[in-house]
């Protein structure tokens, strides 16, 4: 782990230099640990795939300060409880009009519409951040026969629940978008719900696996 | 009341911002000029944390149909209660039956209105402001249009007040943009660099018309990555202020509506800048200074005193 200074009011740990598994582990513990600390001098965590970023009030508190506040109660790291990663299954509708994508991830890997699904169901997947916009879950890892590039030009607008893959993530559009990702299929599940609590169905850590509908 | 006749080209509702959501990707959505919106309540007596209206172009128009206190803080602007002309960062009376109008934005872009009183709002996840992408907050979770309505608790008159002219920031190009580096700055060659912070006249960055609350992209010379190096990050946490060079080399300059990116950060904008961005508006010339960390802090509390004097004399 490592620590930066990034701007005024912001702080980077750093956990690695890779999208893996284990990486994500020790992001959520810190990320659960920094939480656990109940500083008011944080405004925001933002934990993603490598790293937790702290945006912190540098009118009450130094940087100095934050920093030795933090690494005192390292020795808590290892004991403090995280919750168990919740369980989703998201119904998916591929192809045709839901998934306007679907035929250049078939061309792209050379598989079929019926392969394609049948892959990127099997897999049981991490998110591994939350972000993009609200309630955005990267998740992985997708399947490498999945690969596929970002959109150059990205879409000025996918409707809400579109489910895309880029590269080794998949992911899903809460709401209406522009996205560089491209789309095979689309949920009817409500991803972000501003109204109710915890407002993102999906947390850092949490399982995802597709279901064909 | 009051009734929203014109709402310029764009107005919406804001706050403090939205924050400690960042781990499910809900940016801040804050007042992007700090100062103008905490002065614009100290203006009007309301809460440090009360709503105002953060408003871009000229024809903004809006119908009182109370006696209340007023005030627009930001952009300065050429406003009008019926036909008198009024002054910015200054309150003022406005009377039931009467309307005021904003003619022409002189300086900057964005200019703040808010009144005496409790604007009759939900907060969507403990803030007032509008996510206008995911359409939540402020009015409806959309900006606001003629013929809307927004109604008042706690309608005050206030003693008129004002900020002396010494006080309220230049909002004129150039715009000189203070940093401190940022997480990726290694990965520019160090030519480029000093082409980025060189400002000569034909270095200089301009504001390009890609420019909403998530970023503003520049167009000048554009930054050359070094050799070996990966145009983009695992995409991190970003701060607002956080300067993102993408694969074209063209800077970003990210503000409130994003809490993750995946471009390389080669600075962050000083906090002493940071209201500025609110007022960069297209064709507008952007100049760089590197700061030490240091330096940015102590001309931070520099200024975290004089706005004190502000408000205090």
């Amino acid at each position: 782990m490592n620590l930066y200074r990034y701007g005024e009011s912001g702080i980077r740990i750093v956990f690695g230099n890779s999208i893996d598994l284990e990486t994500h582990e020790k992001v959520r513990r810190y990320y659960y640990f920094l939480k656990s600390l109940r500083l008011k001098e944080f405004i925001d965590i933002i934990p993603s795939f490598n790293s937790c970023v702290i945006n912190f009030n540098n009118n009450a508190i130094s940087f100095e300060n934050i920093v030795s506040l933090i690494t005192e109660r390292h020795g808590e790291l290892d004991a403090i409880e995280i919750p168990q990663p919740a369980q989703h299954e998201i119904p998916v509708m591929y192809g045709g009009e839901c998934g306007p994508d679907m035929e250049f991830v078939c061309e792209y890997s050379g598989l079929s519409d019926n392969e394609v699904i049948e892959i990127h169901t099997s897999v049981i997947y991490t998110v591994f951040t939350v972000g993009f916009m609200p309630g955005f879950p990267y998740l992985g890892t997708l399947d490498k026969r999945l690969y596929a590039p970002r959109l150059e030009t990205p879409r000025l607008k996918v409707p809400e629940g579109s489910v895309g893959l880029a590269q080794l993530q998949t992911g899903i559009y809460p709401f209406e978008s522009p996205a560089g990702w491209r789309i095979i299929g689309k949920t009817d599940k409500k991803l972000f719900d501003y109204k109710k609590e915890p407002y993102s169905l999906l947390q850092i850590g949490d399982k995802v696996r597709f279901i064909k509908i | 009341m009051i009734e929203i006749f014109n709402p310029g080209w764009l107005a919406i509702i804001v706050d403090n911002g939205r924050y400690g959501y960042g781990d499910i990707g809900v940016p801040p959505s804050s007042a992007l000029d700090n100062f103008a919106y905490s002065t614009l309540n100290y203006l009007t007596g309301n809460h440090t944390d009360s709503p105002v209206m953060e408003v871009m172009g000229s024809g903004f128009a809006i119908m009182f149909d109370v006696d209340i206190t007023c005030a627009i803080t930001g952009a300065k602007v050429s406003a009008y209660i019926n036909d008198v002309p009024l002054k910015s960062w200054t309150s003022f009376k406005a009377t039931k039956g009467s309307i005021l109008r904003v003619k022409e934005v002189t300086e900057g872009l964005r200019y703040y209105v808010g009144f005496s009183g409790d604007m009759v709002l939900e907060k969507a996840i403990e803030s007032f402001s509008t996510n206008l992408e995911c359409r939540f907050g402020g009015y409806k979770g959309r900006p606001l249009m003629k013929g809307d309505i927004i109604e008042f608790n706690n309608v005050r008159i206030e003693e008129e007040n004002a900020v002396a002219e010494r006080y309220i920031p230049s909002m004129n190009p150039p715009h000189l943009l203070r940093t401190t580096e940022g997480p990726e700055i290694g990965h520019f060659t160090p030519n480029s660099l000093e082409d980025f912070l060189k400002n000569h006249s034909e270095n200089t960055y301009s504001v390009s018309t890609k420019l909403n609350r998530t970023g503003i992209r520049l167009e000048g010379k554009p930054l050359l990555f070094r050799e070996k190096v990966d145009k983009s990050i695992i995409s991190e946490g970003i701060l607002p202020g956080t300067i993102q060079i993408p694969g074209d080399g063209q800077p970003i300059i990210m503000l409130y509506e994003r809490s993750v990116g995946g471009y390389a950060r080669i600075a962050t904008v000083a906090r002493i800048d940071i209201d500025m961005l609110a007022h960069l508006k297209p064709k507008d010339k952007v100049l760089f200074q590197m700061l030490g960390i240091e330096q940015a802090e102590t001309l931070w509390v520099k200024k975290k005193r004089k706005y004190l004097m502000t408000y205090f004399g």
